[in-house]
């Protein structure tokens, strides 16, 4: 009995022991950095995210007197790395009619980008970039299926073309449709974090730094923020972006090398064969 | 029995966490409504009244309305340059009552003024200043003000980005402001930006829209700046700059070609203040005009190309350089002379006048000026 009971004291006390420890470490840490723990998961998804959107500036062609082309600054927006080797999905109405298109990498790394596909419909392009022996870093892919409304969201982009910069909101509303110029934009997240233009092609994230969606469009009387931004579902980009950035799906790819090489090998054991038939 | 006890008492304690935890209100909002409730009396209503004329040149007091921090608790209320105006001040304590208020001192390159109001100690609800060294994107700002002069309102947000530079309206530049998602409209300049610890990190100053309302784009000058300066119009009246006596342009490879200069780039002297630091130590200014472009240039100056050894590319870069220093620091400038010889001019900076900000004036026709 004794025994017994100076075991489960020495269990109490150990308990107990442990419990101020972790109260201390807890206390310690909010009043050290004095953070809550949405402010941290939101400096923890912005730091995972920021290295894998881009700045995109767009030069565009107007026709000067006597109808030669002059160049002209003109948009200004953003993208998101979907591979290391320089691949980034952005809005098609970003790249649209641009003459060549300039992305910044992380804020000082400046390249050529030109567009490998186009979407219209979807209002999606995949542009590319030369990324030589520095890859980029490609952003996670999360679930927009999964997406409940009051759901924190931030979204990284560059409006007016300021730089990077971090909006916070909720998801207001899940599967709208938009009418805009005669296109339909279907199945939108609406989120009430600040989109302007320039966040166009910019990703919205959830607070675990996955991508949700793509900052597409705004409803505003004024042409700024009203806090009615929409983005395009991530759900979306998957179905839509392997055909995007290869016209040809990989299977029809290998079959076409397969088809090829056994042809070849057909061709040249084939000529052997009869050459020793006539011999 | 013994473990009956135990248990119990393993139950209660259960509980007692689980009914602390089951509160309606999330850490987030919780951590919200303790600051503005701590906060929200430091935070006061600044009117100023001032006569402007109406068509018929009938004098007309308007009134503008902006927000300040009560800082210290002798009443000293940090607030913006631009809320202050130049008429009558009337601060509103969050208890509705006015009191009128002078004006100490102001600085119009960092757009912050201090102004004071004789109330007792005990009245008054003094908001810490933190440190805006450590700012990290995505942590909380929060935004206590009095947008469009409707009353107190507390808007909420992340920080965007931190690292911006803006110009100030005589030309100065202004590192290191931050950039928030928190409303901040008309009537919000001047209120602090607090962290979710209770510390003021910026003073919302300005905001980026094309409509004139938020858009969710918002600046706030740095804490450790306003610090500087609100200590400085405390103690003197005035916020002094280090002062080289001179007016500076960029250098473009351009202008550098035309003036057979050595050198592509760098800061290109073009009014020397008379009997400033500039000219006793033996830097020169343009002697002759010339015109490229739109842009009028002076030949026969010197042009800075590094100051105490950091090169700077253009006249901001020596700007920023030059007031990173004190009055009275010593200042080693490279320059290189517009025959090609390259020199180091060493000497002691001196302090600007106040109301010397006109000077850049002088050189407004210049493309992108700045005077030190």
């Amino acid at each position: 009995m004794l025994g017994r009971l100076s075991i489960f004291t020495i269990y109490c006390y150990c308990g107990l022991f442990v419990a101020t420890l972790l109260a201390c470490i807890g206390f310690s840490r909010t009043s050290a950095l004095a953070f809550t723990s949405e402010e941290i998961a939101t400096m923890k998804a912005y730091e995972r995210v920021a290295p894998s959107v881009v700045n995109i500036t767009t030069h565009q062609c107007e026709p000067g007197y006597f109808l030669c082309a002059v160049p002209s600054i003109e948009g200004a927006g953003s993208g998101i790395v979907l591979r290391p080797n320089g691949l980034i999905i952005t809005n098609y109405h970003v790249v649209y009619g641009a003459r060549d298109i300039e992305v910044m990498v992380a804020g000082k790394r400046r390249l050529k980008a030109r567009i490998i596909a186009s979407d219209p419909d979807y209002d999606l392009s995949v542009i590319k970039v030369n990324v030589g022996k520095r890859p980029l870093r490609a952003i996670k892919l999360g679930d927009s299926d999964a997406l409940r409304i009051g759901q924190r969201v931030l979204a990284v982009g560059n409006p007016f073309g300021l730089g990077e910069t971090l909006t916070a909101g909720v998801v207001s509303m899940t599967g709208r449709t938009l009418k805009d110029k005669g296109k339909v934009l279907k199945n939108l997240i609406q989120t009430d974090a600040a989109i302007n233009p320039g966040n166009s092609g910019g990703a919205l994230i959830d607070l675990s730094g996955r991508l949700v969606g793509i900052c597409t469009a705004i409803l505003s009387p004024t042409g700024a923020s009203v806090r009615i931004g929409f983005a395009t579902p991530v759900n979306r980009i998957k179905a839509v972006a392997p055909g995007l950035m290869n016209p040809w799906p990989k299977t029809v790819g290998l079959l076409t090398i397969v088809l090829l090489a056994v042809l070849v090998l057909r061709s040249l054991f084939g000529r052997r064969r009869r050459a020793v038939e006539v011999g | 029995m013994r473990y009956a006890k135990f248990f119990s008492l393993a139950l209660a304690v259960c509980l007692l966490i689980w009914i602390s935890r089951a509160s309606a209100l999330t850490d987030e909002e919780v951590n919200n409504i303790e600051l503005y409730q701590r906060l929200a009396a430091g935070v006061v209503k600044i009117t100023s009244t001032v006569i402007e004329h109406d068509v018929l040149m009938h004098a007309v007091p308007a009134e503008g309305t902006g927000t300040g921090s009560i800082i210290d608790p002798r009443g000293y209320i940090l607030t913006n340059k631009h809320v202050i105006g130049s008429g009558k001040l009337v601060v509103t304590l969050a208890n509705g009552k006015k009191y009128r208020a002078r004006l100490i001192g102001s600085d119009l390159g960092s757009d912050l003024a201090i102004v004071k109001i004789d109330v007792p100690p005990e009245g008054l609800t003094v908001i810490p200043m933190g440190d805006s060294a450590g700012l990290k994107v995505g942590q909380k700002a929060i935004s206590i003000g009095d947008p469009f002069g409707l009353g107190k309102s507390l808007t909420v947000g992340v920080i965007s980005s931190v690292g911006r530079t803006v110009r100030a309206s005589n030309g100065f530049l202004v590192e290191n402001v931050i950039q928030t998602d928190a409303a901040i409209n008309p009537g919000n300049s001047g209120g602090p930006l607090i962290d979710s610890s209770g510390k003021i990190i910026g003073i919302t100053t300005a905001i980026f829209s094309p409509t004139g309302a938020s858009v969710g784009i918002g600046f706030a000058i740095p804490v450790n700046l306003a610090r500087k300066v609100a200590s400085q119009l405390i103690k003197k009246g005035y916020y002094s700059y280090s002062y080289l006596g001179a007016a500076l342009m960029d250098l473009f490879p351009e202008i550098s070609r035309v003036l057979k200069l050595p050198v592509k780039r760098g800061a290109l002297v073009t009014v020397v203040v008379p009997g400033g630091p500039a000219q006793k130590a033996g830097l020169k200014g343009g002697i002759a005009k010339g015109r490229i472009g739109n842009d009028i240039v002076m030949s026969g100056a010197d042009v800075i190309v590094s100051v105490n050894g950091v090169q700077v590319n253009n006249a901001d870069a020596a700007v920023r350089e030059i007031h990173r220093l004190r009055p009275g620091d010593v200042v080693r400038l490279g320059i290189v002379r517009s025959d090609g010889t390259p020199k180091i001019l060493t000497f002691i900076l001196g302090e600007r006048p106040p109301g010397e900000h006109n000077r850049a004036a002088v050189s407004r026709i210049i493309h992108r000026p700045g005077a030190v």
